[in-house]
């Protein structure tokens, strides 16, 4: 059927690249493609996790990591397997969380979710809202109004878009942090106007600086009191505005909707999603992205459809996108710890994801992170290294109770099992050979278990997935 | 493609294992190498003749500084007009001469003036200025206007020009700080090291000699592939790792520096010139200035962290007489809006002062101020394009041609005193 073209995917028609991928004699739903497709969706998967999704077959696992749309309970308590509870203990220590305040135990909080969650998928899109979203704790300084932030990213993760920005448009964390917690007509605050169009719905260059200081003016009397949105009408601006070509438009919701309706929306967002599940290495052009974005559009900007389409896509599964992707922070450490189905300290963890740059409810600017090659230079790689370092040889980075670096060390059934399971679900596949050919995985009295396992991770193909 | 030899160069010497034993080099304050230096970093010990190169420090003030306020023009009625809260009075100024005044929280930099050792670009900016942080960041960093994914800044393209002379040469550049690196430090087959600090800029990793040798020799892909871009910045990481271990093993006489991580960041690059480094451009950030709100305060620490910290800087240069080598060039994304806005703050705006401090400079007062009333939609407009300032410490301290880094032709502003 397809012969040369099939080898490189950036050579197709656009259709062909979101049609929906299927297992075949040639391109199986096996371990390689299964452990690809987990780093990816989730973050990661253990041996048991491919098991399960060997045996579930491809539609199922779909279902199985991206199914649950209804995001209402996305924000419920957790308990220690990922099961969502009523269990009134789990429910006390997310409230707890959520008013300790502070950003660190947050961050664990967090952490330790995207380890056990039954729906990593929303955790992952959750994640990539947050960036998209940016919003940092040091500045908001209310550490219960970024975990309101973050439950409701959570809740809209895959949900409907219009609903997510209407609702983060009077979210009180984004509106300290965007200096619009008071919005007087005299002097309208353009940041919150051009964050929302510049880097939450068109992207820069689809809007006039006249745009901005018109959709400022739309937001006037938009408050936060008391860690409350409120509209106070005496502060809006009742003057005539003229946005975006529209000269009926008067209140912010109104301004909302009218750029929503923008068709540059759902290609900025379809091109953001391409870029984070798949590759951001490559300029996506419109023509390539169309398909996406007409589906993202005609489903009124309700946003599951289109990405269970590019999760699900040829391009996708296809062994060209193996390892094109950097590794952010969180991925490597999540990844790792997946792979061999492993826990450890959140805190500690919180702590140095974010000295390699992804401290989490603290993206660096309102730009989130940049995410790809930005992840990298010499004092992340260090710190990489550092942190797989810290981790393997932390005693409370355990399996099933016992610590990892013990069981490394054991020279036993389950010390090879370990390192080969690291090597199956952490590294693509086809990037085994670099690896193992500086760092091969028999260990030898000179360097044992632990120690090859952090070689590893100041490997270059470690960073990638 | 030259350039990319300047990374496989360090890649393709024959290092023994003695040589290159990774863990004692960066052990615990170990310069020791077990008894050996690493052939680049003994060239680097005795390359005394790069050591008198010119140094240039990039400061980047980022959120846009408010020019207006730091460089307060007191005799006009306009600003006092547009800013009836934020306006500084005249008393509380330092001044320059008749006309300008200096932010009370600079008195560091006020008393570099009388030593001809500070200078101020007036009305720095570019056409049709873009008011959004990053894009306008990325201008200044990649010096082009049209395409969206500038993956190249203008230090990266000065570095690569540069190839790499001698293998026991540091690092054309290096950035200290914890932010991702700056965009004006990237290119494409050159990877710049940045450093966040010292005691996590340590591999605690043990590994084996051989492997080092074969990650030295090994076909790197095209700079384009993502493995090959991981490789060249692991062994950019590698050997950065090793120098700093180097440079803060050793005493120096330069430890005077305000406690604030601006102050330190700055003491770093201090410690690594006083040692005798071959890079020839440091980059730090001071963030905040992003004042849209309740900025007295605000403005105030940061003036204060960026004047006593580059004031100390300079100071301690002089101090152990390298002062006329060392260039610290200070920048924002873009100024303020010239009105103030209901929140004790300002919106962001257009041109703005750049400052220059150390070295001998030209004069106090350079480029032009621009008009507080002919204002371009509420900013200030630009008179002096930033790719001439660019020009000139390109021509005139790095000795470089300009138009290849900058993309085109940009008369260099004349900054220098002529010796």
């Amino acid at each position: 059927m397809r012969t040369n073209g099939d080898l490189d995917p950036l050579a197709w028609k656009p259709e062909q690249l979101w049609e929906p991928w299927q297992a075949s004699d040639e391109q199986p739903w096996d371990r390689r493609r299964i452990a690809h497709w987990l780093r990816r969706v989730s973050f990661g998967g253990s041996a048991e996790d491919i098991a399960e999704a060997t045996r579930l077959g491809f539609e199922k696992s779909v279902e199985r990591w991206c199914g649950h749309v209804d995001g209402k309970n996305s924000g419920k308590a957790l308990d220690s397997e990922g099961n969502q509870t009523g269990d009134r203990q789990s429910d006390q220590m997310t409230r707890s969380v959520r008013a300790s305040e502070k950003t660190l135990s947050q961050s664990a909080w967090w952490l330790h979710r995207m380890r056990v969650t039954g729906e990593p998928f929303r955790e992952k899109m959750t994640l990539f809202w947050h960036g998209h979203f940016a919003t940092s704790a040091d500045k908001v300084k209310d550490g219960t109004l970024m975990f309101d932030q973050n439950q409701l990213l959570r809740e809209h993760a895959i949900g409907s878009f219009p609903a997510m920005v209407h609702q983060i448009a009077k979210d009180p964390a984004m509106l300290i942090y965007l200096d619009s917690a008071t919005n007087r007509k005299a002097h309208a605050n353009e940041n919150f106007a051009r964050e929302l169009m510049e880097l939450f719905c068109l992207g820069e260059g689809h809007y006039s600086e006249a745009d901005v200081q018109e959709l400022a003016r739309c937001f006037t009397g938009w408050e936060i009191r008391r860690g409350r949105f409120r509209f106070n009408p005496y502060q809006h601006d009742q003057q005539p505005k003229r946005l975006l070509g529209s000269e009926t438009i008067q209140s912010g919701e109104e301004a909302i909707d009218h750029i929503l309706e923008q068709q540059r929306v759902e290609y900025f967002l379809v091109r953001k999603w391409v870029d984070f599940f798949i590759c951001d290495q490559t300029e996506w052009t419109d023509d390539q992205l169309e398909p996406l974005a007409t589906q993202l559009r005609q489903d009124q900007l309700s946003m599951q459809p289109t990405l269970r389409r590019i999760v699900t896509s040829r391009l996708m599964m296809h062994p060209w996108c193996e390892g094109r992707k950097i590794r952010s922070p969180v991925d490597l450490t999540m990844g790792f710890l997946k792979a061999i189905d492993a826990m450890a300290s959140w805190e500690w963890i919180a702590q140095q994801v974010r000295e390699v740059g992804q401290g989490l409810f603290e993206p660096p600017n309102v730009e989130g992170w940049e995410g790809g090659r930005s992840w990298i230079n010499s004092a992340t790689l260090l710190g990489r290294a550092n942190l797989i370092e810290g981790l393997v040889t932390d005693p409370r980075t355990r399996i099933d109770g016992q610590p990892l670096a013990s069981l490394l060390e054991s020279r036993s059934a389950r010390s090879d099992s370990l390192m080969q399971s690291l090597l199956d679900s952490f590294v693509p596949r086809a990037l085994h050979t670099k690896l193992l050919s500086r760092f091969p995985l028999e260990s030898t009295p000179d360097h044992s278990a632990v120690q090859r396992v952090c070689q590893w991770a100041t490997h270059p193909v470690f960073q990638l997935q | 493609m030259p350039h990319r030899i300047a990374l496989h160069k360090h890649g393709s010497i024959k290092l023994n294992r003695r040589d290159w034993h990774v863990r004692s080099l960066l052990g615990a304050a170990a310069i020791g190498i077990q008894g050996t230096m690493p052939l680049w970093l003994r060239a680097a010990a005795d390359a005394g003749a790069k050591q008198d190169e010119k140094v240039l420090v990039v400061v980047q003030l980022t959120g846009g500084n408010d020019g207006l306020n730091t460089v307060v023009p007191f005799r006009e009625d306009a600003y006092y007009r547009a800013r009836p809260k934020l306006a500084l009075p005249a008393d509380r100024l330092l001044k320059l001469d008749d006309q300008f005044g200096l932010h009370p929280a600079m008195t560091g930099l006020r008393d570099l003036v009388d030593k001809g050792r500070f200078s101020i670009v007036h009305g720095v900016g570019y056409p049709t200025p873009n008011r959004s942080h990053f894009e306008s960041m990325d201008v200044w960093h990649s010096c082009q206007q049209k395409s969206r994914r500038e993956r190249e800044g203008w230090i990266g393209r000065w570095a690569a020009s540069l190839g790499m002379k001698a293998s026991g040469e540091d690092s054309p550049a290096i950035h200290f700080g914890q932010e991702v690196q700056p965009l004006a430090l990237a290119h494409r087959r050159l990877a710049i090291p940045s450093i966040d600090s010292i005691e996590r800029f340590r591999l605690r990793v043990d590994l084996p000699t051989a492997s080092q040798e074969e990650a030295s020799n090994s076909e790197t892909a095209g700079e384009e592939d993502l493995v090959g871009f991981l490789e060249a910045s692991t062994q950019t990481a590698l050997r950065a790792s090793a120098r700093m271990s180097e440079a803060f093993a050793r005493d120096t006489d330069v430890n005077d520096f305000p406690s604030h991580p601006f102050g330190q960041k700055l003491k770093a690059i201090a410690r690594l010139i006083a040692v005798g480094a071959t890079t020839r451009v440091y980059y730090v950030t001071l963030d905040g200035f992003d004042t849209h709100s309740q900025q007295p305060a605000a403005h105030e620490g940061l003036l204060r962290q960026w004047s006593e910290g580059v004031s100390a800087l300079v100071r301690q240069m002089e101090a152990i007489g390298q002062a006329d080598r060392v260039l610290v060039m200070s920048f924002s994304e873009f100024g303020r809006r010239v009105a103030e806005n209901a929140s004790e703050g300002t919106d962001h705006g257009a041109a703005a002062p750049m400052f220059f401090a150390g070295a001998s400079l030209r004069q106090l007062h350079l480029g032009q101020t621009p008009s507080l009333e002919a204002l371009d939609d509420g900013d200030l407009k630009y008179q002096v394009d930033f790719r001439s300032v660019y020009a000139g410490v390109l021509e005139g301290w790095l000795g470089t041609e300009s138009p290849m880094v900058l993309g085109g032709e940009y008369s260099p502003t004349e900054l220098f005193a002529t010796s």
